[in-house]
């Protein structure tokens, strides 16, 4: 028999397209104590080992995991960096409970994008350096390339895609943490700029701030700490190749392999109808639609006409990204994977005050590690 | 939690830092031998995987589905067609650019693989999936043997 895993506590920071007043170091605390207040836990005494996750070029550090322990209160603790995804911590914490030898990880990510002068240049850096960079092209023509090539083959749409953007900026209004919620029309997304044709400016998330922390236990510890343990059901993670040439650029495998093993451990056999919402990522307007169709939330070809049907609205038969998604919070780089998980648990719940969806049992969650990646992690969560 | 939050701007500081980052990347076997045939033949080269019945293009020393070294190396038609296109507005800077770039997803007949590059004396309104391309190379004398000595593609004749 091994042991389950629970996620016991949740915290975050405010979370904001620009944070002046606050160094990244107040908002991992900010972060912190509040998931540690929410797990009812003592971070010096009761919290064996610790995750952070970033990449040192996001922070304009060398070798920044030095600099996460002191404000996650794991100094002179385990604890290390993975240079990943939030999502990715939560899953190698799971697995470091699994083991048997730690009771209570806790996992942290955030982005400081404002601090960011140039980040077209910071992410053009993620290029092959002899084959791909040297040509300069912006890090976006990626996704210009990967929308064209998805909706030819998909037979989804532009308009598709502007309906996602509009549902998803309509549910951040009602979500404390977005910073980016309004109410618009697919119309108003079609006629916004076009930047790479055929992406337009509403079709990509803007940038924003903040940080989370999450607190896993395994079963006995958490059964203590709380009532509303929410459950690590299945995880998976992949990533395909590196390479723009001999990359998929018709669907996420990565996304379907990811799922795939998360379902199987999580004993999901028919997606669109055991899973009652979903937060994946939608960093473009056209990757909620890809990686609806990766996750086998509808058939292929179909996810831009449940979206058209309403299915994936928050009352929806299918909620996909009641928190508003990265096109209404905001894309937080690597705190991207922890804001999805987070706004499932406080939905399973039942925490999610005034967008609160119907029913919320079991809900999956996914991270895509943006352009030029094909990096991707799942993780199922429920309840009892 | 009641973090003081400065609310005169005023009082902010911020440091600005500049990450020195040069390095010389090592173009290593496959990359030296394929961009010498750009620059001194003008000719495209692949690597092919007898085992997994695929050739790979650009070259690579080794097969990413089985593993297997590649060593057997097959010239490919530099004719390649537009397997998808995007016309960006935007350079890396985040300026609108004064004339929007074509970029491209070439593919050649008979390899698995292609080439992001640019696409040239064509018009954005004139670009077509499916679209017949072939590259233009620099002078052989300009050639230096990186991706750069192909310009860009254009509609091929
Ligand atoms: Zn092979």
């Amino acid at each position: 028999m091994t042991r389950r895993v629970a996620i016991v506590g949740v915290g975050y920071s405010d979370f904001r397209p620009a944070t002046p007043d606050v160094a990244f170091h107040e908002m991992m605390f900010e972060a912190a104590v509040k998931a540690y207040e929410d797990a009812g836990v003592n971070p010096r005494k009761d919290i064996d080992s610790f995750i952070a996750c970033s990449e040192d070029y996001w922070e304009g550090f060398s070798i920044f995991d030095e600099f996460v322990p002191d404000q996650l209160g794991a100094v002179l603790k385990p604890v290390c960096t993975i240079s990943a995804d939030g999502m990715y911590g939560v899953i190698n914490a799971y697995l470091q409970i699994r083991t048997g030898a730690f009771d209570i990880v806790a996992v942290e990510a955030h982005s400081k994008a404002s601090d960011i002068v140039n980040m077209w240049h910071v992410m053009a850096f993620a290029f092959d350096p002899i084959i791909n960079r040297p040509l300069k092209m912006h890090p976006y023509v990626i996704a210009g390339l990967e929308m064209m090539k998805f909706l030819k083959d998909s037979g989804n749409t532009e308009e598709h895609c502007a309906m996602v953007v509009a549902k998803n900026k309509k549910n951040a209004m009602k979500t404390p943490y977005a910073s980016y919620g309004s109410i618009i029309s697919p119309e108003d997304v079609l006629t916004s700029e076009t930047l790479f044709h055929p992406l337009k400016k509403l079709d990509a998330s803007e940038f924003v701030d903040g940080a989370v922390v999450i607190v896993l236990a395994a079963e006995e510890v958490a059964r203590k700490l709380t009532d509303t343990p929410i459950w690590i059901k299945g995880v998976g993670w992949c990533t395909d190749t590196p390479w723009l040439e001999f990359r998929d650029w018709s669907r996420a495998v990565y996304a379907e392999m990811a799922a795939e093993m998360a379902y199987k451990m999580a004993r999901i056999h028919e997606p669109a109808k055991q899973i009652d919402f979903a937060e994946i990522d939608d960093k473009f307007s056209y990757k909620e639609l890809q990686h609806m169709e990766a996750l086998r939330l509808c058939r292929k070809g179909e996810a831009g006409l449940l979206v058209e049907e309403g299915v994936t609205e928050r009352d929806g038969d299918l909620p996909v990204n009641p928190s508003g998604g990265f096109l209404g919070v905001g894309n937080p780089l690597e705190a991207g994977g922890l804001v999805k998980i987070l706004e499932a648990v406080l939905q399973l719940r039942g925490e999610a005050g005034k967008r609160q969806v119907p029913k919320a049992e079991v809900a999956v969650t996914q991270i895509w590690r943006g352009v030029p990646t094909t990096s991707g992690a799942v993780v199922v969560l429920g309840r009892e | 939690m009641s973090l003081e939050k400065i609310r005169d701007p005023e009082r902010m500081r911020r440091w600005p830092g500049h990450m020195e980052t040069d390095y010389v990347y090592t173009v290593g076997l496959a990359g030296e031998r394929f961009f010498r045939e750009i620059k001194d033949n003008g000719k495209f080269y692949g690597t092919r995987c007898e085992k997994c019945g695929i050739t790979y293009f650009p070259a690579r020393t080794f097969c990413e589905r089985c593993l297997s070294e590649l060593k057997e190396w097959v010239e490919v038609s530099p004719r390649g067609y537009v397997e998808m296109y995007t016309i960006a507005y935007m350079d890396l800077e985040g300026n609108k650019l004064e004339k929007p770039e074509i970029w491209a997803f070439i593919r050649f007949e008979g390899v698995f693989g292609g080439l992001v590059h640019k696409l040239g004396e064509v018009k954005p309104e004139e670009v077509k999936i499916g679209m017949v391309v072939e590259p233009v190379l620099k002078p052989k004398e300009q050639r230096e043997g990186s991706i750069t000595d192909i310009l860009y593609f254009k509609p091929a004749k």
